[in-house]
């Protein structure tokens, strides 16, 4: 009896200890990491002649923002925004905004009115006019579905990712 | 039957290779193809001559050869990159894709798509300007002696702004609004140039301005301008009403600004600078600006700083000082310094608003110095559309001020309710209490709808 009490007493602890001790096998590489499908990946795109490559999520959020309006030659930037109930706009009003639509239209209208922007984004009708106006535009700033993306864009790495990298964070919740 | 079967697998396999046809038609293809083919094989086994058979299988064959080279020259066509035909689509002149580059946007701006392209191309067929309006109605009453309740019409604003090109900017705020409680004329309307300016935007970090401005005095002042729909409460606080309803303060400007952004990491520091013709001196009567003649030499200067921190969503804290001298006809120049500090938060559903000024006036020649303190604290909370407000304010210019003769003491809270019927409208009804040195206080209550259009 006092056998199995003390049994019971250093099992939990054994098994404890066994999972500490596998723990650190299971190597971040062993883990499954998350890959986004093309159709599901929200693509950054700019115009081709942009000379960045890469943005930080907090570069992208600040440029989307209107707070930063040039990029590092000097040229004014222009943000494109999808047409509303896109699916696509969605994806960025909740992961580069962090804002719903009302709060998206309530900082655009305060911060013009301010002068804080030098200009409020563009609303683009569809993905077709989307890379058409990044494709015109050089200092333009958009978004795409990965899957719609072709070689007249630029597409930008987000923390040094893209959209088909493992563990790219931009991810668009309704299926195309 | 074996040739049939041939045939049939060279026609499916050519079918597959044809990527153009969607696979739903390719099936229809296939099994069309599949069903012809056996229903000829049988006629060949019932004694059909072989000859029949063997022509029928070569135009077959022909057939094959002639759609396997249609899907040459086919897949041929769609090896052309898309991107020469969205290059085509903008620029018909172009057959390749050009670098793109101002070239090819200069070309394209005569394309029919010139709605897609840079918007800061000037175009005479086209207005370039962007205008957006404010405007509101009230209902206000006070149990100060001589006025009585009375609808008003608030300010009708027009807010106007063009690209004129990728660095230039307009943007200008044309407000029609009464003369003020002070001014005889207080129900007659007139036009008032709120804001006037140029901008060159170099950089995030210089942009310059010329024209009028609103001083960059604190937060209020700058954040708001005159819109009463964009601000919680019904008015501006007594510190930063404006000249004409009897400020205190030197709101407007006629000069030069420079502002932008300072390398500071995530503490997000900005920079102000201005160099205005100032004011004269300060009457209740007219605005106080000097609008296109200054009567010294002496420019007013004003620095402000403030902080938006990446870590503090929200947050904005700031300074600013000003400094001017007045130049009264009524007694000797006069220095004039005003301090202003500030806290905004406007968080979620929470916004606060703090601010503090201080006014120094010391008159030339003398020992005589004149400090006005003033503060305002708003604080209001968004229940859905309802967002209850309250606040405090207080200046106290000490007697035998020299610019603020009229001003004295005034403080007392407020509350009110704000309610947004609409994104674009809302209802505001606010509670003033306002305390004055050796007068009775004033009880207020106002009613007001602003809008946006």
């Amino acid at each position: 009896m006092k056998g199995s009490v003390q049994a019971a007493r250093v099992l939990p602890k054994a098994v404890f200890v066994l999972i500490l001790g596998l723990s650190p096998m299971v190597g971040a590489g062993d883990l499954p990491q998350r890959k986004v499908k093309p159709e599901q990946a929200l693509a950054i795109v700019v115009n081709r002649s942009n000379q960045v490559d890469n943005l930080s999520t907090d570069e992208l959020r600040k440029i989307f923002l209107g707070s930063r309006s040039h990029w590092p030659n000097g040229r004014r930037i222009t943000i494109a925004m999808l047409d509303y109930e896109q699916a696509e706009r969605k994806a960025a009003l909740r992961q580069i905004y962090k804002m719903d639509e009302d709060a998206y239209r309530n900082h655009f209208l305060k911060e013009e009115y301010r002068g804080n922007v030098f200009a409020v984004p563009k609303t683009l009708t569809s993905p077709e006019v989307m890379r058409k106006f990044i494709f015109n535009a050089p200092g333009a700033i958009g978004y795409l579905r990965a899957s719609d993306v072709d070689e007249s864009v630029k597409v930008l790495r987000i923390d040094g990712r893209l959209p088909d990298d493992k563990d790219y964070t931009l991810q668009i919740d309704e299926p195309l | 039957m074996g040739a049939a079967y041939a045939t049939f697998s060279k026609l499916t396999l050519c079918l597959q290779t044809l990527s153009w046809i969607t696979a739903r038609r390719r099936f229809f293809l296939i099994v069309t193809v599949g069903c012809i083919l056996p229903a000829r094989v049988p006629a060949q086994e019932h004694g059909e001559t072989a000859i029949v058979d063997q022509k029928t299988i070569q135009q077959m064959m022909q057939r094959i050869d002639q759609l396997e080279a249609r899907v040459h020259e086919l897949e041929a066509e769609r090896s052309i990159p898309e991107l020469s035909t969205t290059a085509n689509s903008i620029s018909p002149s172009n057959s390749v894709l050009q670098p793109v580059g101002s070239h090819v946007l200069a070309e394209a701006s005569a394309a029919p798509e010139e709605n897609l392209l840079d918007p800061e191309k000037m175009d005479v067929s086209k207005t370039l300007l962007h205008i957006r309006g404010f405007a509101d109605f009230g209902l206000a009453g006070t149990t100060q002696k001589g006025n009585s309740a009375a609808f008003g019409m608030g300010e009708l604003n027009l807010f106007i702004t063009s690209n004129i090109s990728d660095k230039l900017k307009f943007l200008s705020e044309l407000v029609f609004e009464n003369q003020g409680p002070f001014s005889p004329q207080a129900n007659d309307f007139n036009v008032d140039v709120e804001r006037a300016l140029l901008e060159y935007s170099y950089n995030d970090h210089l942009n310059l301005t010329i024209g009028r401005y609103h001083t960059a005095i604190g937060y209020y002042n700058t954040a708001y301008h005159s819109s009463a729909w964009m601000q919680t409460a019904i008015g501006r606080p007594f510190l930063f009403a404006f000249e004409e309803d009897g400020g205190i303060l030197p709101l407007h400007e006629v000069g030069l600004s420079a502002s932008g952004q300072i390398p500071s990491s995530g503490l997000g520091l900005h920079y102000v600078t201005e160099v205005g013709n100032g004011r004269g001196t300060r009457t209740p009567i007219n605005s106080a600006a000097e609008e296109t003649v200054d009567i010294s030499n002496h420019k007013s200067e004003t620095v402000a700083l403030f902080a938006r921190p990446d870590r503090v969503p929200g947050l904005q804290i700031g300074f600013s000082a000003y400094r001017e001298t007045l130049e009264p006809i009524y007694s000797e120049k006069i220095g004039e310094a005003i301090w202003d500090a500030y806290a905004m938060l406007a968080r979620g559903r929470f916004e606060w608003l703090t601010e503090g000024v201080l006014i120094r006036h010391n008159v030339n020649g003398t020992s005589r110095v004149y400090k006005t303190p003033g503060f305002y604290s708003q604080f209001s909370r968004r229940f859905g559309s309802f967002a209850p407000y309250c606040s405090y304010q207080y200046i106290n210019a000490p007697v035998g001020e020299p610019i603020f003769p009229d001003v004295g003491l005034r403080t007392g809270p407020s509350a009110g309710v704000r309610y947004d019927a609409t994104e674009s409208v809302a209802f505001k009804l606010q509670y003033d209490y306002t305390s004055l040195r050796r007068l009775q206080p004033i009880n207020s209550l106002g009613l007001q709808v602003g809008f946006t259009f």
